[in-house]
This record gives structure tokens, sequence and C-alpha cells, in this order.
């Protein structure tokens, strides 16, 4: 039983995770209806680029006085989530934008080779092989505090949820509260009509990709502090289940994404440990295929009939 | 898909005898119905299309038209009600639901259509387009044309002549290999028209024919019309928002207005019914 | 008047006899219609003539003159022999996607999953693998040696079958989702068969029920990533000759026979009612469906077919090599083939055949012989053909901005991509023209939702809140007429 618990807790982080991946998926979806494939690699992008600047730049160790390292950390965040997003509107300028008028698929397939572009920039400047990190932060079990031995939740996932929560809030605050969120849930039902009402309509799509990319880079930075090791082609078993996690909760539906993203850590998390590592990509593909065949609308999604 | 009722067999190669009951009604619908949400476009209408005759569906706009059209063709399924055609179902009821045949099977059962806004395979010649129309009838499978089998070849030969008469037969054959997107606006109904018939008909449903015509091209297609029932034995369904044409070809006239049946009855008759002219002239709707 | 009728008719009769004198006219039937066609398309006829020569005599030519040329002269970077059977292999699976995509606008980015079926079809019948049984049916291998051996012949069809019959499977369910999720599903088939056939080398399992119990320890169905190996090399039969990775420029001339009977099958599909069928739908595919054209089936048909060719060519490829692993079959060749299609022209047989034989000496010959040169020049510099799908990600973003009809476009998918701007801006001006509450509700009833490859894609006109899932299959709200 602890056992379960146990992985229950690490599903959470990887779920957490993937819900920041997932909603810059769901949101460049729902704004312009592309997969966007490339999406995966920049959150490997940002991973990277947090690996270089704890490991090069600032050379973080484990000794490193706490407050150094929660500022640096700070900075880190920071610095990768202007990066990541500004490399994700740049894309969205150079590879969608012109395309937004094509058939439909001529945006994926130029998705696609973005992938491949940021995954062998990455290849090339950082080297096949795995990257890795010291573990930063102190292994104590934050639940011995209570007296809890038998479970164990350690500062890494604690950390985990203290970055990605908030931000999640903040998006959803963000999109249902401002202008500029009112300004993309337009865009989102209808461009036309949003262009007739004033909203512009290439800036807010610039918008949605600059906020998609942020929350990814923010993923980045999550996942080397919490797994300390990042590598080229990290971006296709996140991205596989970033994107899964959106279609499950509903494609287009923020807190649906979120949902199937806590859904599929929990997958990821069961299947490493009670099936294998090996089969587990597999088995996330299969949830895929099998929501689109059944559900396609996802779990949150509401059916077309409900509208009034 | 088979129907049970056709005895499991495939719609297509079903005998196509008429049910018992009336062998002179070709379509009848009963008690449509079809909701959207929370807006219903047609509200329980009975329609009887007899055989052999030309009948108008006329309406203002947003009448309900178009969506009746497009149940009986099987794009879309009724919310209820029932349609038969020439003594098959095309909509039934089912546990979970109501189910409509597929719009290809549809076709095979023998209805063709032209549409609205004009829906030709653009890029496609006109042959290609009318020939296109055919396959629906046509026996070859694909080791067949993979292996270009003399069978294969007979068929293709005779396919494509009998899509040249349907061509010749609206005036079409010297555009035959002209991209169907190229034509003037007049030929490319009158293609669509075309294609419709090599699916073989016995329905015909056209709607808005003479949409964007002078008095005189509408002239032309108003005899079309009339001859394609008196030479091919077609029963045509019309929806039509020209009056002229409505009252001179057809034998009966429908009148929807908000989804639902407000008159029926022949061409004279229509026209002096007073919930027709307030739901015409009330509204302010445009036409005559 | 108009005779719309088609006849009937069967003039051969029945029974053997009859089936024979039908096989004999086929037989005879066949270089008739293709001999009008040589004549009509004379610039295209020389050109493949002057193709065919080179690949048919190109041994002779590099070591007549190529071989001295380059190595006196200008170092040409000349594709060996695996490269060249490989341009055969990878021709097959370009005009196989060519159907997939071309013909029908399906994007099936799992194409892989089909090379990798045929490629272990043939592993499994060719090799002794199943090593505790022996089958040795027609194979130039003695009886008694352990595993299955079948002669490549009878694999090739059986590939066929398999490949087919698992692209049926495939689409089956899938087929009638909106195009950007039919990929996305094909992407997880193409992951999902190489990973099963990677994971299966280690089998233990008891089953029993009642009175069946079975039982296996360790049992190694697929190899794994070591992978089955030596698989029986295709021969001739009645001789001694082999094709397969040893046997020099032999085996190119085995790939090449494939080839044309691909391009042949290919061609006569394009120019039937079946390839009309796929036109259509292509181009409208409610329409097509209003006129009679079951739509899902030849979706499937042509997603099934398209998938025949690649398990050919991965029969061909593992009897080549004479060995398999799964680690041959990633999302990178899906990727490979999809950008052979899409470079050289979608649509296209000829292009997309010219794309696969110039992707392949890319990739194979001409990149690592850049890389070799940065190398000898600058050792510290990463070699270019390890990146080879960066440059390849680069053509892919490039081609759909500026030429999405590839090279040797297509006529009609070229005039079909372009014809989009137009149709939006009149499905706009629809759009806000409409007034009246109903005609609303019939206009945006009358939009085009759009599905595949290039259909019309105006934003949808009655789309919910952001709130709400994007259904990838459409519904009656979405549709329109």
């Amino acid at each position: 039983m602890d056992q379960v618990i146990q992985t229950f807790i690490i599903g959470l982080s990887n779920g957490l995770i993937f819900a920041l991946v997932a909603l810059g998926y769901t949101l460049v979806y729902g704004i312009i209806e592309l997969i966007n494939f490339a999406h995966g690699d920049l959150f490997m992008t940002g991973s990277m680029m947090a690996f270089f600047l704890i490991s090069v730049t600032f050379k973080l160790t484990p000794a490193t006085e706490p407050v150094t390292m929660i500022a640096v950390i700070l900075l880190v965040i920071a610095a990768v989530m202007v990066a990541t997003a500004a490399i994700n509107v740049a894309i969205e300028r150079v590879a969608y934008r012109p395309l937004r008028n094509a058939p439909k698929l001529a945006p994926l397939i130029s998705a696609i080779g973005m992938s491949f572009v940021l995954q062998n920039i990455a290849n090339l400047l950082a080297g096949p092989a795995n990257k890795s990190i010291d573990n930063l932060f102190p292994t104590t079990n934050l639940l011995s505090a209570f007296g809890i031995t038998a479970i164990a939740v350690n500062f890494q996932q604690a950390f985990v949820a203290v970055v990605t929560i908030p931000l999640l809030i903040a998006l959803t605050w963000f999109v249902d509260k401002t202008r500029q969120g009112r300004a993309m849930r337009a865009t989102a039902q209808d461009p036309d009509t949003a262009g007739l009402m004033g909203v512009d309509v290439n800036r807010t799509i610039a918008l949605t990709f600059l906020i998609g990319g942020a929350l990814a880079g923010a993923a980045g930075v999550v996942q080397i502090l919490y797994n300390n090791v990042t590598v080229y082609n990290l971006g296709f078993r996140f991205g596989l289940n970033a994107f899964t996690s959106a279609v499950l909760g509903g494609i287009g539906n923020l807190r649906g994404a979120v949902v199937g993203a806590l859904v599929l850590g929990q997958i990821n998390a069961f299947s490493d440990r009670y099936i294998s590592a090996n089969w587990t990509n597999a088995i996330v593909f299969a949830v895929l295929i099998g929501v689109l065949v059944f559900k396609p609308t996802g779990l949150l999604g509401q059916q077309l009939a409900d509208r009034a | 898909m088979s129907l049970s009722e056709s005895g499991g067999q495939p719609v297509a190669n079903a005998p196509l005898a008429p049910s018992s009951g009336d062998a002179g009604v070709l379509v009848r619908a009963r008690g449509v119905t079809k909701r959207f949400g929370g807006l219903v476009a047609v509200n329980s209408v009975d329609f009887d299309i007899p055989r052999g005759s030309i009948v108008s569906l006329i309406g203002p706009n947003g009448a309900g038209k178009t969506t009746f059209f497009n149940m009986i063709t099987g794009f879309y399924t009724p919310t209820s009600g029932s349609i038969e055609f020439d003594g098959h179902p095309i909509v039934m009821k089912r546990r979970n639901g109501m189910k409509s045949l597929r719009p290809h099977e549809v076709a095979a059962l023998g209805i063709g259509r032209t549409f609205q806004n004009i829906r030709l395979f653009g890029t496609m010649t006109a042959l290609d387009n009318v020939r296109l129309g055919a396959n629906v009838h046509l026996k070859s499978h694909w080791w067949d044309a993979a292996l270009r089998t003399p069978g294969m070849l007979r068929e293709e030969a005779e396919n494509r002549e009998a899509s040249m008469d349907l061509l010749r037969l609206v005036n079409l054959e010297d555009r035959a290999h002209a991209w169907a997107r190229s034509l003037p606006y007049g030929d490319q109904r009158r293609l669509e028209i075309a294609r419709a018939l090599a699916t073989r008909p016995k329905l015909l449903l056209l709607d808005e024919p003479t949409a964007g015509m002078n008095a005189s091209e509408t002239r032309d297609m108003t005899s079309f019309i009339r001859k394609l029932r008196a030479e091919l034995g077609l029963t045509v369904l019309l929806i039509e928002h020209d009056m002229r044409v409505v009252m001179g070809i057809s034998d009966r006239v429908t009148v929807l207005d908000y989804g639902e049946v407000i008159a029926e009855g022949t061409p004279v008759d229509v026209r002096r019914n007073p919930k027709v002219i307030e739901a015409y002239l009330g509204r302010g709707a445009a036409d005559t | 008047m108009t005779t719309l009728v088609v006849k009937d008719q069967d003039p051969y009769g029945h029974g053997i006899g009859g089936w024979l004198s039908h096989v004999g006219a086929v037989i005879g039937a066949l270089p008739g219609t293709y001999r009008r066609e040589l004549t009509i398309h004379r610039r295209r006829t020389v050109l493949l003539t002057v193709l065919v020569i080179l690949l048919v005599t190109y041994p002779i030519l590099n070591k007549l003159f190529l071989a001295e040329f380059s190595r006196t002269t200008f170092p040409l970077p000349l594709p060996d022999d695996t490269v060249v059977t490989f341009m055969m292999i990878f021709g097959i699976m370009a005009i196989g996607l060519n159907i997939v995509a071309g013909f029908a606008g399906l994007l099936d980015l799992g194409y892989v999953a089909f090379y990798a079926l045929g490629a272990y079809t043939a592993a499994f019948l060719a090799s002794p693998h199943w090593d505790s049984v022996s089958i040795v049916f027609l194979a130039n291998v003695a009886p008694g040696f352990p595993g299955i051996h079948l002669p490549f012949w009878i694999i090739v069809p059986i590939a066929i079958l398999v490949a087919g019959t698992f692209g049926a499977l495939l689409g089956a369910p899938t087929l009638r989702l909106r195009g950007d999720y039919l990929a996305i599903v094909t992407l997880g088939f193409g992951e999902i068969v190489p990973v099963v056939f990677r994971n299966l080398a280690d089998v233990t399992f008891n089953f029993s029920l009642g009175p069946i119990s079975i039982n296996a320890q360790h049992l190694n169905l697929t190899g794994g990533s070591l992978g089955i190996n030596p698989i029986d090399a295709p021969y001739l039969p009645f001789t001694n000759l082999v094709f397969n990775a040893s046997s020099g420029y032999a085996p190119v001339y085995l790939g090449m026979f494939l080839l044309v009977i691909a391009i042949l099958f290919a061609r006569n599909l394009e120019r039937s009612r079946i390839g009309r069928a796929w036109m259509a739908i292509r181009e409208d595919e409610l329409a097509a469906e209003m006129m009679g054209v079951n739509t899902i089936r030849t979706k499937l048909l042509a997603f099934a077919l398209g998938a025949s060719f690649a398990g050919v060519a991965g029969s061909l490829q593992a009897s080549y090599l004479g060995a398999t692993t799964s680690d041959f079959f990633t999302f990178s060749t899906s990727i490979l083939v999809l950008i052979m299609v899409i470079l050289g022209g979608i649509g296209n047989i000829w292009g997309v055949l010219l794309g696969a034989i110039a992707l392949t000496y890319v990739d194979k010959t001409f990149l690592p012989y850049i890389g070799q040169q940065v190398q000898q020049i600058a050792p510290s510099f990463p070699n270019p053909a390890q990146f080879n799908f960066l440059l390849f990600g680069l053509i892919l973003v490039a081609m759909m901005r500026f030429r999405p009809e590839g090279f040797l476009p297509n006529r009609q998918r070229a005039a079909e991509l372009a014809a989009h701007t137009q149709a939006d801006v009149e499905a706009k001006v629809d759009e806000i023209v409409a007034v009246d509450a109903e005609a609303e509700v019939e206009a945006s009833i009358a939009e085009d939702p759009g599905i595949g490859l290039d259909n019309l894609g105006p934003p949808p006109g009655q789309a919910e809140a952001s709130g709400d899932a994007r259904a990838p299959e459409t519904t009656d709200e979405e549709r329109e007429l």
C-alpha cells in the first residue's frame, strides 16, 4: 500500500510538469487548431537551457548556500521562461503564421519540421548523451516532520508543486479575468468576428504562443531540477504525455488539460513501476488513440449538443 | 452498412420493390423533426412526394428547407420521425437513438442532389465530375483497376460514353476536359445536375437550381427540369425562391416556415393561402 | 436519348476454361493500354527511359569511367550498391505513401509500422528464428534446418497481406477522425508497433484456464533490440544467384522489378474509378459522399493499399540485409518517406519516385560524404551526417512555406493548395452578410468545416466557448450543406 501511495506521489509530480506543457498544447490548439508538434521540444530546450545555466554558468552544487540557490533558481526560471517564450513567438511567426490560410495539415507538417530542427540543434550544441546535474535539494523526507516514515515527499517533489501550482493558477486567472485573456477566448471561438470587434488577432495569437512557451520553459526548469537529467530527445516523451493529457481532458479546455495531465502522471508512474518503463510510451499512445476513437471530446469537453 | 429491413443485404443490391402501400408515393416523411441543441430547425414535418411529380419546397430564408433536404439524403439524422424512400426506410429508430442511412447508401437507393452553393470537384474535369457520379453503380473492384482487366476497361469505356451523353444532355460536351471550377456559373450549375444524373437517381433534389440566373437562363432551366421528368421519368423535388419557376413547373408545393409546414397543395392554392402570404410579405422577404 | 445504363457483361463464361480465358485476356490487354500512354507523354517517357538505363547499367558505367572520374577529375560522392538498392526500397515506400497522402489526402505519420511489419514477416518466415520447428518449403535451404524457410516470392504476398490487414485494422476505427487527429493516431501506431517488436524478446507468462495451460519462459518472440538474423536472402529459382547485401548490384534489379510493379499498380489505381473517388474525397469529402462514394471504405482502401506497399519494401529490406531489428524502424523513417513525397511532389508518382531517389542519395551518400570531408578538415566540427534531420526539418518548414506542392507537382494538388485564399475570403463574406437569426443558423451550417489534407478550412462558424472541446470528428452541427 505504501508503495502505491509513493507511486501516486511520484505520479503527482510528473503530472504537474505535464500540466504546464499540456497547457501550451491546448492553448495553441484552441486558438488556431494546430497541434504544435514542436512544443515538447521547446520544453526540452528550456530544460537544456536550465541545465546549462545551473551547471555551467552559475555552477550550483548541493553545497551552495540555500539563499543563493533559491535566488539563482528563480533567476533561471525567469530567464528560461523569457527565452522559450521568445523562441515560441519566433517559431509562430516563421513557421505557422504564413500558413494560416493553407490546408490544415500544412502547419502540422511544418511543426514536425520545427520539432526536428529544435531537437537537432540541441543535439548539435549539447551532444547526444544525457546531461545530468547533481541533486540540489536535500533528500530529507518532508513528511518525517509529521512522524510519517513509510512514504516520502522530498524537497524536489515539493519544489515541483511550489512552482507549478502558482503558474497554473496564474494562467487560469489570466485567461478568465484579463482583457487579453478574453481576447484569446474570443479569437479561439471565432477569429473573424473577434477581429471585427477590435481584437488584434495576430497579436493575440502571438501572445498565446508567448504564454505557452513561457510555461514550457518553466516546466523545463522544474524538470531538470526534479529529474536531474536532460537529453536532446526529452521532448518526445514529455510532448507525447502532455498532448495526450490535453486530448484526454478535452482539447481546448484549460482545466481539462490539467486534469488530463494529472491522470497521465499517474499512468506514467504506475506503468513505470508495475509494468515496465519500456512499455510506458506505448501505453500512453494507446490511451491517446483510445480517447480519440472512443471519446474524442475528452473527459471535460462538452458535448456539442449541450449548447443552448 | 446493411438494413435489417432489407434482409441484411447491402442496400445497393436490394431488390427495389416498393413496400406494400402507396406504390405511387416515392418519398414518405412523417413527423420529421430536427433539433440543433435548443434550436428546432424542422418541426414535425409530414411530406409526401408522389412518383413522377415535380414538387417544390418553398419558404422564407431559414425555414428549414435545406435542413430537410439534408435529412432526406442522410446527411443529417432527424431527431425524430421517419423517412421512407421507394419503400425503403432511410431513417430508423434504434435503441440508443435515431439512425440514418449514410449519404452514399441513400445515393445508391436512387436519390441524387445538387447543392445550394455549388459543390463541384473544382480541380477535376467536367467529365471526371460526371464519371464520379456513376461510381455508385460501377462494379469493378480495386484489383480489377490495378490489373486493368478487360472487364474494368470495358466498364470504363461505357462509363465514359454514358458520361459524355450526360454532358451532351446539359450542353457541356465541348467543355468536357475543362476543370470544373473554370466553367462559368451557369455551366457549373448544369454540370452539377449532370453529375447528379450520373448516379441514376429516381428522385432528384435540386437546391435552388435557378439561383443567380437571368430570365432566359431560368426559362431554359425550367424546361430542362420538365424534360428530365418527361424523358427520364424522374421525380423532382426543388427548393426554389423564384416564384415563376415554382408556379410554372410544380405539380405540388409545400411551404415551410420556422421549420413547420404551413401550407401544401397545388401552386394556385398555395399562392392564395393567407398564411403563406403573411409568411412572405409579413416578414419582408425580398422575393416576388 | 441518353443511355444511363452500363451494361453488365461477362463474356468469358464460367468454370476453369472461363477463368483461364479471362486471365489470358488480362495479360493480352496489359501492354496495349500502356503503349498509347507512352506515345502521349513523350518527354516523360524519354526521361524515364534514361533513368532506367542509368539504373540498369550503373555498375558498368561506374567501372568504365565514373569511378575513374571521381578519383581523378572531381570527387563525386557515388552511391554504392546498398544505397541504390535502398533507393528502390524507399521508392516503393514513397509510392505507397503517395497513395495514402497524395491520392486520398490522408496524412499517415506512422508509415514505418507497416515497413516493420513487412520486415518482420520476412524475418519470421525465412530465418532460423523459430528454432523449435523446421519448415522448409521451396527454399534453397537444406531440409531439416531449424526455423521456417519460405522463398522470397511467397513471402512478398504474405507481407502484402499482413501489412494491408494491419492497415485496414488501424484505419477502420480511425479514418473518421479529422485530418490532424488521424495524423496523430497513425503516429501512435507507428510508435507502438516497433515498441511491441522491441519488447517481446523475453516473454514469460503462465496461463491456465481449466484444462488449458500455457506456460512460456523467456520466450523470444521478436528478437528485441538484437533482432532476428540471419534472414534468408532472396534467390533466383533454379540458380545459385542470391540478392543480399553481399551480392553487389544484383539486388538492385530485384528491387527495380518490384518497383516497376508498384508503379504500374499505383498508376492503374490512380486512373480508375477508385482513383477518381480518392480525388473527389480529397477535394470535397462531403460532396463525394453525397454522390454515392462510400468515403470510409474508400479511404480505408487507400490506407490498406498504401500499407501493403510498405510491407513489400520491408520484406525486401529485411531479406536484403539479412537481418532486422526494431532499431531500424523509428519515427524518423516515417518522416523521411513523408519528406520524399512532399519534396518530390505530392500526388505525382514520378515526383515521389524522384524524391525517394534524391533523398536516399542525400541521406545515405551525400551527407556522409560531406561529413567525411568536414571531419578531415576540421575534426572537432560536428559531423553533418549525424544532423541530417536538422536539414530535413528545415526542408519541411521551407517546403510548406514556399512550395507545398513539391518540385514535380501534380497539377491538381498545386491548384488545390493555391485555391484556399479565395475560398476563405468567400466564406468570410458569407458569414458577415447573414443578419437574420435563422438565416445565420443556415449560413453557419452552410460552412465547410474542412476535412482532409487539402480541404477548405475556414474557421468554424459556430465554435463553442474556449472551455469546450473541439471534437475531432465532425458532428451534425458542424457539417454543412
